[in-house]
């Protein structure tokens, strides 16, 4: 048996054990709908775009206090203008788009990689494009916006990287899941920029398992939900996963197991995570998880580990740079129902048949060699 | 593949080379047994392909200079999109591939991707950067079975 078998045979034994599930009156439908505004002026857009979405929801029951709505983005992972204006692009149109839902949301949630090196050019590119926003905004961040300067202008810019704060009857907690990697740059007395290289590699192998939450921070997290009634509902932003689907690309984080036993207690726990680019879907425990969409690019869904409760998104035409990309809007209503509602640019989002998934036809896959400089 | 070896492998053992070569003929006047220096020389050759390939695919710029191609003018590079190579699904190849409305090879797939997505300029058919990104996609997916002509 591999490594990464043994870990889900683990993974299988820790948290799938008969019973636990999240709590039972959240119940997960899944309804696929052509949203309003789309019909509006579809003529004009269509024109423009070739715009004809059909945007996809998750419901997830929840006990808000009042009804509202939030809107994420995340992995926009911008060059400077000059290089690539296709990710500019595409970010200036989310930040359009959340600016003008109506009503409007209650606050935006960047979920990570705002800058695809780390520099500070990139970083202030997205700040501006961000302004076209003027609700309030909160970061968690991505690995890309991190091992430049070891988070030394994101923190500038948005300051505390992990944080909590209490909205209309639900818990929001940020978790920084990227800046605890371990130094494989020291020793090799790397630049900067290799290792910012080596980071911004989904599939290299010098960066390893650098995704982790850390014991500090888990203290943190379970001090911050002590006095939170565990019937409540607590919604986690975190870069990546908070469960392992995929190891060799950081498509997890290597502490879940403490991660788990800090949220085990609550009964609704909602994760939303960037990272994988990818329509993901997962119940890992008491913990429902839901992966979002990038502006960017989509990552592929990795060999093995997608999660068997998702529903795959649509094999993503490679010609179409505002294919199987977008953002999300997250609901809670006054029926008590969290909505998290995928905005994808142009086709459908799930995959209708198995043709329209990649994962269809098998692929045997080998880790990268031409990277290696460790000496085993 | 695995009698002959054993053959050769008894006789050499058992005869003199004038028994070895009526017995065995044709299958050895062409060539002298293979040797595992010799299997190790044409693997470095393979292997230092797929190791040039893999930082093509990579978006090395040393390596692209090296080999005078500009694969990418976005900054993206194949394994952005394709990590592991995954999706490239080099073992459905010919096939009729939508993207172009042609009737596609691998190589056709890789300049296709080249040019739109990635913006950069087409290489040659032939040329070595062409064989290396090959090399590093079909070594990457070592093990997949062939599948040609599927969507
Ligand atoms: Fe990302
Ligand atoms: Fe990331």
């Amino acid at each position: 048996m591999s490594e990464l078998e043994r870990d889900r045979h683990e993974i299988a034994a820790v948290l799938q054990q008969p019973g636990v599930r999240p709590d039972p009156s959240l119940r997960i439908t899944r309804r696929t709908f052509v949203h309003k505004s789309c019909l509006v002026g579809a003529a004009t857009v269509a024109e423009t775009f070739a715009w004809w979405p059909l945007l996809n929801t998750l419901d997830v029951a929840y006990a808000a206090e009042a009804p509202f709505k939030f809107a994420w983005i995340s992995d926009t992972h911008l060059y400077p203008k000059s290089l690539n204006t296709r990710f500019v692009e595409k970010t200036v149109r989310a930040a359009k788009e959340v600016q003008a839902m109506s009503p409007p949301a209650d606050f935006l949630i960047f979920g990570g990689d705002l800058a695809q090196l780390g520099k500070v050019e990139e970083l202030e590119l997205g700040v501006e494009i961000l302004k076209e926003i003027n609700i309030r905004k909160v970061f968690i961040p991505g690995e890309h916006d991190w091992y430049l300067d070891m988070g030394k202008k994101w923190g500038e810019l948005f300051g505390q990287p992990n944080w909590t704060f209490d909205h209309k009857g639900v818990r929001f907690v940020g978790l920084d899941t990227v800046s605890r990697g371990p130094d494989y740059w020291t020793a090799k007395k790397m630049s900067p920029e290799e290792r910012m290289g080596h980071m911004a590699t989904l599939d290299g192998t010098v960066a390893g398992p650098w995704a982790g939450v850390g014991r500090d921070q888990l203290d943190w997290l379970q001090k911050t939900l002590s006095n939170w009634d565990q019937n409540r509902p607590v919604v986690i932003f975190s870069h990546n996963p908070l469960y392992e689907y995929y190891p060799p690309w950081n498509f997890w984080v290597r502490d879940w197991r403490e991660v788990n036993e800090v949220l085990k207690p609550y009964t609704k726990v909602t994760n939303i995570h960037g990272h994988t680019h990818q329509v993901l879907y997962n119940e890992i425990g008491t913990m429902r998880s839901i992966g979002m969409l990038a502006t960017s690019w989509p990552w592929p869904y990795a060999p093995e580990g997608v999660p068997k409760l998702t529903k795959p998104m649509i094999r993503v035409d490679p010609g179409d740079h505002f294919d199987g990309v977008g953002w999300a809007k997250i609901d809670v209503n006054a029926q008590d129902k969290v909505e998290a509602e995928y905005v994808m640019w142009r086709k459908q989002v799930f995959a209708q048949s198995p043709d329209d998934y990649a994962k269809s036809i098998p692929e045997v896959l080998r880790a990268r060699i031409a990277d290696n400089i460790w000496p085993y | 593949m695995t009698a002959p070896i054993t053959w050769s492998f008894t006789l050499f053992r058992a005869a003199p080379a004038v028994a070895l070569a009526v017995l065995v003929g044709p299958a050895v006047a062409h060539k002298d047994p293979v040797t595992p220096q010799l299997l190790n020389s044409y693997q470095q050759v393979f292997m230092e392909q797929v190791r040039k390939g893999d930082l093509l695919f990579h978006g090395d710029a040393a390596t692209e200079e090296a080999m005078g191609v500009v694969l990418s003018k976005t900054g993206m590079a194949c394994a952005m999109c394709h990590p592991m190579t995954a999706d490239t699904h080099p073992a459905t190849f010919p096939k009729f591939q939508a993207q172009m409305a042609k009737f596609a090879t691998l190589r056709d797939m890789i300049n296709w991707c080249i040019e739109k997505p990635n913006q950069g300029e087409k290489i040659a058919d032939d040329s070595e950067a062409m064989k290396a990104l090959e090399a590093y996609i079909y070594w990457s997916q070592s093990g997949t079975v062939l599948n040609p002509g599927k969507f």
